[in-house]
């Protein structure tokens, strides 16, 4: 593993290999851990870009999406000087259950549910608590939607400063999508699989690791 | 004989009160100047005034707020009495006006010149003003170690307690509030009351009573009607631009705020429509209440053309220092937004319920386990810090309040409605030792509510690696699915 990253590093400083400005641009901007040494090792900067969209393609609830942003969320709201930020979760699946998320260390007071009627709505909530500045980290849930849509969201992010999770079902798979990263999640045989489909400045492939550990 | 005493003692007191403010005294008559600074100035200083003319006029409440107006010029804690004195807090203001003395009379000047009869007196303690001013004797003490000696010559009817209690005090030969005071606290307190010897504590300031502060009672209310009719709601937002900015200008004046808006949209033969804008905290700001009623207004199909339309203000509310308006303009500054614009622009386009935070409740059902909050707790919290319910931090390490002691992890979604599990899923349980991987914790609960539980809870992993949160019914040994782990 750790051959493998000075080699990276090697081919990196070597004047010869042309960067893309956007693998650039994504590590200047602050990260935040997604608590695995081996997932951070496969992002580049080393964990979940603020600031951007991450989209997560997943087709049951239940497969660690959650686990997944956790440590990041946890993070977000301990990691400031001043106000605490808030986290949005706008149309979850399911209700958010509070003793679970206080038990892996939310700040409860500051996690905000939304309940739209519609998936415009929704968006529509998505754009506002990612570009009000006010938030660390937006997660929407999602049946489907436009690509003139997610590109709004993105632009949000990058207004806020804020992590934008969004979850949509996996047949939206090979659709295009601005999204700095994109995840999907299927069921495997004993745990769930994990694969980066699109990461702007790194590699996509599988990623090997127990994605629900704790629970 | 002895009260006389006290009189020329206090009197005296005064005089080289008086000669001290007045000149540098020599230093024999007056303490010298370090010691006084030394000497711990009470916390507050209070302005009575008490309007006899008041007595017999009906509508006393009315004229008694409009005085208080008139009080307001001099301090921001300014407190009605009924049904005829004003109590105005003076502490922060004597420098302003240069001494206690410019300020007593600056106040009193403005009850002459509205040609009201004025009886004012100041003194460390609210009540104790009140009683000197109900007595008629223009005093004003600063210091509270001066107080009883003061208060000790007043009639007792200046304390305004009720007939049958001043009867009484008359019969035990009590006629002086310096008798009142030299009662034994235990007879005092057994004859009439703790209240009575509370009420003496307070007007000789050994004991506190904040006071509330008057906030005049106004609201804004404007008209205005429409020449031609008005059949679009982008000409009614027009419309309306100018009226929003007359509503925050009104309330800037005032420093007040308001928590809801409430637009009339009259029209032809219809009954009016009423648009109520709610808002997360008080403000007074134009781009906030402007921003709720853009999203209001974008929801709004008209039933008919408008005639006329009328903007409401709810009560006005004090802005307090801390508020999160000042949070907003920092924000405005930056085109940012604070949280309350957030939720409050949220809640007018999704609906108020569609809105909410969550907590954790320290039970063992799992469904009685955590609420939905509406009522945001907005204000600033401090990273770290202990919300209600939620995990408090300690060095490090997470221990959650609302958390009982069983340390099976709780998943993060929970069903709305336990699901009950199908035969082949039951039997794969029922069967299958891998798949069963924590558990049971037996939860046992609620007999006291009629909404008692018994069940035994498990983790189980389904094929494909989704963990699930089951239980087994006790009585009627179902299997139930709970919750996702996620």
């Amino acid at each position: 593993m750790s051959r493998e990253a000075s080699s990276l590093a090697d081919i990196l400083a070597d004047a010869r290999v042309w960067k893309l400005k956007d693998s650039a641009a994504a590590s200047t901007r602050p990260v935040w851990p997604t608590g695995r040494s081996s997932l951070d090792a496969r992002l580049p900067g080393g964990g979940w870009p603020t600031a951007s969209l991450v989209e997560v393609l997943l087709d049951a609830a239940g497969l660690g999406e959650i686990q997944l942003f956790l440590p990041a969320l946890v993070e977000s709201q301990r990691r400031t000087d001043g106000e605490a930020p808030w986290l949005v979760w706008i149309a979850p699946p399911h209700e958010p259950f509070a003793p679970a998320l206080a038990q892996q260390g939310i700040e409860l007071g500051r996690l905000l549910v939304v309940r739209p009627n519609t998936a415009t709505e929704a968006l529509w909530a998505a754009e506002q608590a990612l570009s009000s500045g006010v938030c660390a980290a937006v997660l929407l849930w999602l049946k489907g939607t436009d690509d003139r849509w997610l590109r709004r969201l993105k632009l949000a992010a990058e207004a806020g400063g804020a992590l934008g999770v969004l979850f949509r079902p996996e047949r939206h798979r090979f659709e295009s999508s601005p999204a700095t990263l994109r995840l999907l999640l299927t069921q495997g045989e004993h745990t769930p699989h994990l694969e980066l489909l699109k990461v702007q400045g790194g590699r996509p492939g599988p990623v090997e690791y127990v994605v629900m550990s704790v629970s | 004989m002895k009260s006389r005493a006290v009189k020329s003692a206090t009197a005296d007191l005064f005089a080289a009160a008086d000669a001290a403010a007045r000149q540098p005294a020599p230093a024999a008559a007056s303490p010298p100047p370090l010691e006084a600074a030394a000497r711990p100035s009470p916390k507050h200083l209070w302005y009575a005034v008490v309007f006899p003319q008041l007595n017999e006029v009906q509508q006393s409440a009315a004229l008694l707020r409009r005085l208080c107006m008139h009080a307001q010029q001099f301090t921001s804690l300014v407190s009605i009495e009924m049904p005829n004195a004003l109590l105005l807090e003076i502490r922060g203001s004597v420098k302003l006006f240069g001494s206690l003395e410019m300020l007593h009379t600056g106040i009193d000047d403005v009850w002459s010149r509205l040609k009201v009869s004025a009886h004012s007196a100041t003194a460390p303690s609210a009540l104790a003003a009140l009683w000197f001013a109900r007595a008629g004797k223009r005093v004003r003490i600063e210091d509270s170690g001066l107080l009883a000696g003061g208060l000790a010559e007043l009639p007792v009817a200046c304390t305004s307690w009720d007939a049958e209690r001043l009867h009484t005090l008359r019969a035990m030969g009590v006629t002086r509030v310096g008798d009142l005071l030299r009662l034994p606290r235990a007879g005092l307190a057994r004859r009439f009351g703790r209240t009575a010897v509370l009420e003496i504590d307070i007007a000789l300031a050994r004991q506190d009573a904040p006071r509330r502060a008057f906030v005049p009672r106004q609201r804004f209310c404007e008209r205005c009607d429409f020449e031609t009719e008005i059949e679009t709601v982008a000409y009614l937002q027009q419309a309306l631009e100018p009226l929003m900015g007359r509503c925050a200008k009104f309330l800037r004046e005032r420093q007040a705020g308001v928590l809801a808006l409430e637009l009339r949209l009259r029209h032809r033969a219809r009954p009016a429509t009423r648009i109520r804008l709610g808002l997360a905290s008080v403000t007074s700001e134009h781009r906030r209440l402007a921003d709720v009623m853009v999203q209001k207004l974008s929801r709004l199909e008209l039933a008919a053309p408008i005639l006329s339309m009328e903007l409401l203000s709810g009560t006005l509310q004090p802005l307090s220092a801390g508020s999160l308006d000042a949070f907003a303009a920092l924000g405005g500054a930056g085109g940012r937004d604070t949280v309350p614009q957030l939720v409050e622009r949220l809640r007018a386009r999704l609906g108020e319920a569609a809105v909410y935070g969550i907590r954790s409740i320290p039970e063992h059902r799992p469904e009685a386990a955590w609420q939905r909050i509406h009522e945001l707790r907005l204000g600033a919290l401090r990273p770290g810090a202990p919300g209600p319910g939620s995990a408090m931090r300690d060095r490090g390490r997470v221990i959650d309040l609302g958390r009982t002691d069983e340390g099976m992890p709780r998943p993060v979604w929970l069903l709305d409605e336990p699901v009950m599990l199908l035969a082949p899923e039951v039997q794969q349980l029922n069967q299958g030792k891998g798949i069963l991987e924590e558990g049971p914790e037996r939860i046992e609960s609620g007999w006291w509510d009629g909404k008692d539980i018994a069940r035994d809870y498990y983790i189980a992993r389904q094929t494909g690696g989704i963990r699930r949160w089951v239980f087994q019914e006790q009585r009627s040994k179902c299997w139930y699915l709970h919750g996702v782990f996620a």
